[in-house]
């Protein structure tokens, strides 16, 4: 729960603050957005895995990956967003690979299927805007803010908001 | 010293560490309640144990220290400077006794009686409020009883004169008797137990270390992961020569690396056979029966979780034991028998189960007791009973809700004991044997896996994906070509049905129940029939999930495999059909498929009573007994009993390896010995891509392959005697109008097992023996 409590202070600090603090975000792309996911929650980074299918699970799993030795539920950030399952073949094969971040929420580790990773950007608390009024109420439910960048707008995902667990309790 | 003693002493010497720490650190912090606690549970502990292993004089001491800490934790008394050094001396004398015990494994009881006497009169003395005056000077006491942390010696009784009768009373404490050597000051007497004893008493600590149970878990997995790593790796090396040694030896090293992380978690079943002494003393002198409790084999080891699941079942055996087995004791003498009944817990391990014997020898069981309870109970109607045979009739005290007991007492006669005996011992993969000779007593017996962890599946194929069948619930398969597809399976208004052996049974498709949105055929009356069923083979996994027993349609085998269970997340759980995920050799992700739920979530109920199913599969095994495979090896033919044949496999010459002389298969690291007396091997030649069928059977617990040349027939054998005599003839049977002989199995030796030779030596291999030659005749 401390982790969860530093990122919410981390993301909620605002242009007041007196001295702007700089953080470190793995930025990650989805469609045409790019998002950024703070890195003190990352696991590691695996490439170009293949998840397996999981009939009957909640829409948004994006399948199981083997892990070190663990069997890891994984997230479509894909199916969240509501794309359409990149590369994914008619009979929902697992013909598709994907990149995987394995990440770790207070209830667990989980993967987060994206197209690809990105650099690490290091960003400052100053350049943080809390989500848009318009954005609509399930996108507002995953992203947490987005910082200014010159290069455009990183989207930030709260990897709290992302776990299975939750996103399932959500559903429910 | 047994091994519960030296874990006791290991524990304790642990707790009173603890305590130790505590009891300086409660000097600062006298109102610190989580201190008291835990010197509490500490001093606690030991007296629960030591009743236990009957070690009386540690448990008065331990026992009055008790009542005091009592006192102190529940806040009725504070913890001032006398009542931490009563408890220090308290602590000093557990020790004493802890130490005798370790040197002469017995607590020298009546030893320093009144030394331990002056020390419970303290104790009690201290119980009451304000009884010791709190003065300066009691610091010099509390550093003299310190001190009695002491050598043993100092509580023997040559030293131990009179010491003053309130030790702790400052006034009257001048410098302690010559036994209790003086502290130098209180700085020093801080320092925990003198080196003196420590050798001692850290000979049994220093040898082992305890170890978190998730960190075992945590290797365990790990070692898991390293298991199929190496599969992928001697697949992936199997062609290239020069790999070869190497990935053999990392195989040697993973499985012995698995082993012995298996070993880890492994505790000795004493663990729960120790409580047993004291609950059949309870129990029989409740029940007014004379028992004798012999246990065997305590040092047999099991999985710690697995011990843990096994103790109610086996609470509840010994309890049905002394209930309903063991007679009174004048019935016993009435019977010839010793008024004494004996009642035996016996422990040891076959193949890769450890098995769990409660027997008794009392009057077993009745079947027409069972018989006419269980039609009484509504659990079996007249006229079936009347079919049963014994061995069904006993298979009758598993079904939830049966007792014979005439009065529901408080040991037993609930009707919940058997069918929990059995549901928790099938739930950890095992399995309950009863066997029971009127008169003469019962046994049960159960038969547990080593491990958890891991278990046989089939893996199987549907949606283009593998999923894993546990072995346990899986009793048969069935086959059925693409070509037949339209005629086996039959429909009732969308259900669908095979018969199998002119029961109907009904079918799930596994395709369907796991993607709703394929089209569902049993859904639409209208299209029922073949329609739904794609042109292609299909392949049916009979089930029984307790008792409910189903057809499970699949659309392709792969190979049985020795599965790594990896628990799924919570999100995946709630599902509920999924009871678990594995990574298979492949390194394919595979999910286990749970029968129950499956069975659950399609609807199949238990249609018959559960005996029936198992009734058949009894007469089932009747019939495979007089079943023979008929094969042809060399010129001759030859039948192999159909009960003991497991599969059948076709496979290039090369796959054959040697051990000695001896051809063998590895199966994932499964060595198989394969009897090759008829020369199938030889007349393949030297080609290493010729195909080869060995035939694997069941011998007993271990498998063994039979070379063949041809699989000619399955047929029913009629007995043969001997003319004049009429004995029967044993070793042939009569299959399609030829005597035919029959493989003895038990006479293909076992492997050589803990001195397989590494190198191939193809050089002895056709020395085959002469008593294997006979074996195919």
């Amino acid at each position: 729960m401390s982790t969860k409590s530093v990122t919410k202070s981390s993301l909620a600090v605002h242009k007041q603050a007196s001295a702007p603090v700089l953080l470190e975000m793995c930025s990650v792309r989805v469609g045409s957005t790019l998002f950024g996911l703070p890195i003190t929650h990352i696991l590691e980074i695996v490439g170009h895995t293949c998840p397996q299918d999981v009939p009957l699970a909640p829409e948004f799993v994006g399948g199981l990956v083997h892990y070190r030795g663990d069997v890891l539920t994984t997230v479509s950030l894909r199916q969240l967003l509501g794309l359409s399952r990149q590369n994914a073949n008619a009979k929902g094969g697992n013909v598709s690979s994907h990149d995987i971040i394995v990440l770790e929420s207070s209830a667990g580790c989980f993967g987060l299927l994206v197209d690809s990773v990105g650099e690490v950007l290091t960003v400052s608390s100053s350049d943080h805007e809390l989500n848009p009024s318009t954005l609509d109420a399930h996108r507002s439910a995953l992203f947490a803010g987005a910082y200014k960048l010159q290069q455009g707008l990183l989207v930030m995902l709260d990897p709290e908001r992302l776990d299975p667990m939750h996103l399932g309790a959500v559903a429910a | 010293m047994d091994e519960l003693t030296r874990e006791f002493l290991i524990e304790s010497q642990e707790g009173l560490d603890r305590m130790e720490r505590c009891l300086t650190d409660l000097e600062e912090r006298p109102q610190d309640t989580e201190l008291l606690g835990e010197i509490f549970r500490s001093v606690h502990t030991i007296k629960g144990t030591t009743g236990f292993l009957g070690f009386k004089r540690l448990e008065k001491l331990a026992h009055t220290g008790e009542n005091l800490l009592g006192l102190l934790r529940d806040g009725k008394l504070s913890a001032n400077q006398p009542i931490i050094s009563g408890l220090l001396k308290l602590m000093d004398a557990l020790r004493g006794v802890l130490r005798t015990i370790e040197t002469h494994n017995h607590e020298g009881e009546g030893q320093d009686a009144h030394l331990d006497e002056q020390l419970i009169a303290l104790l009690v003395e201290l119980q009451r409020p304000g009884a010791v005056p709190v003065t300066v000077e009691s610091q010099v006491s509390i550093s003299a009883a310190r001190e009695t942390a002491a050598p043993e010696t100092h509580l023997s009784p040559a030293n131990a004169k009179p010491s003053p009768p309130a030790l702790l009373d400052s006034d009257t404490a001048p410098a302690p008797p010559a036994a209790f050597a003086i502290a130098a000051g209180p700085k020093q007497s801080a320092e925990p137990t003198p080196d003196a004893n420590k050798p001692k008493v850290g000979a049994a600590s220093d040898s082992t270390l305890r170890v978190d149970v998730v960190l075992l878990n945590r290797m365990m997995n790990l070692v898991g992961e390293l298991v199929l790593t190496r599969n992928q790796i001697l697949q992936a090396t199997a062609l290239d020569p020069s790999f070869t040694m190497l990935s053999r030896r990392l195989d040697m090293v993973t499985a012995d690396l698995r082993e012995s992380v298996m070993k880890a978690r492994m505790q000795p079943v004493s663990n729960v056979f120790s409580k047993f002494p004291r609950i059949v003393r309870d129990l029989s002198q409740m029940l007014h029966r004379k028992v004798r409790l012999v246990m065997e084999g305590q040092e047999t080891e099991l999985d710690k979780s697995l011990l843990e699941a096994i103790k109610d079942p086996l609470t509840h055996a010994v309890r049905n034991s002394l209930d309903h087995g063991i007679e009174m004791p004048d019935v016993r003498i009435a019977a010839g028998k010793d008024p004494e009944g004996t009642l035996k817990l016996r422990a040891y391990q076959e193949s890769s189960h450890v098995i769990i014997e409660v027997s008794d020898d009392g009057a077993g069981i009745g079947v027409e007791r069972v018989r006419s309870k269980a039609i009484e109970r509504g659990l079996i109607t007249a006229e079936r009973a009347a079919q049963l045979g014994e061995r069904e009739l006993l298979q009758l005290i598993f079904l939830p809700g049966f007792s014979t007991a005439e009065a529901v007492t408080n040991v037993s006669g609930r009707g919940v004991g058997m069918d929990v005996v059995r549901t928790n011992v099938e739930k950890i993969g095992g399995k309950v044997e009863l066997e029971s000779r009127a008169g003469n007593g019962t046994t049960l017996r159960l038969r547990i896996p080593l491990t958890l962890a891991i278990i046989p599946a089939l893996i199987v194929r549907s949606l283009s994906q593998s999923f894993a069948l546990p072995q346990g619930a899986l009793s048969e398969l069935v086959h059925i070509p693409a070509d037949r597809i339209a005629t086996a399976v039959e429909w009732i208004e969308g259900a669908p049905l095979y018969r199998l052996r002119g029961q109907l049974l009904p079918l799930i498709f596994l395709d369907r129940m796991l993607s709703p949105n394929m089209p569902k055929a049993t859904s639409n009356p209208s299209d029922s029939g073949l329609e739904g069923l794609p042109d292609r083979d299909h392949f049916v996994c009979v089930l029984d999930a307790d008792g409910r027993r189903f057809g499970l349609v699949v659309d392709g085998l792969a190979d049985p495999e020795e599965i790594v269970v990896k628990p799924l997340s919570a999100v995946l759980k709630t599902i509920g059909l999924y009871s678990g995920a594995t990574v298979l050799g492949s390194g394919v992700l595979a999910l286990i498929l749970d029968p129950g739920s499956i069975a659950t979530r399609a609807g199949v109920t238990m249609s018959r009573a559960e005996e029936q199913s198992d009734m058949e599969v009894e007469d089932e095994e009747d019939a495979m007994r007089s079943k023979f495979l008929l094969v042809e090896a060399g010129e001759r033919r030859a039948a192999v009993a159909l009960a003991d044949v497991i599969r059948i496999e076709r496979l290039p010459m090369h796959r054959v390896e040697y051990v000695g002389y001896r051809p063998v298969l590895n199966f994932q690291g499964h060595l198989l010995p394969i009897e090759d007396s008829a020369g199938v091997f030889a007349a393949a030649g030297g080609d290493p891509e010729a195909q080869i069928i060995v035939v694997v059977c069941r011998e007993g617990n271990r498998q063994v392959g039979i070379a063949v040349s041809h699989v000619l027939d399955v047929a029913t054998g009629d007995e043969l005697r001997e003319a004049g005599s009429q004995h029967r003839a044993d070793g042939v049977t009569l299959l399609n109008e030829h005597v035919t002989g029959i493989v003895d199995l038990r006479a293909i030796p076992p492997l050589p097992v803990s001195s397989l030779s590494e190198e191939r030596q193809h050089t002895q291999w056709d020395q085959v023996s002469e008593e294997i030659a006979e074996t195919i005749a």
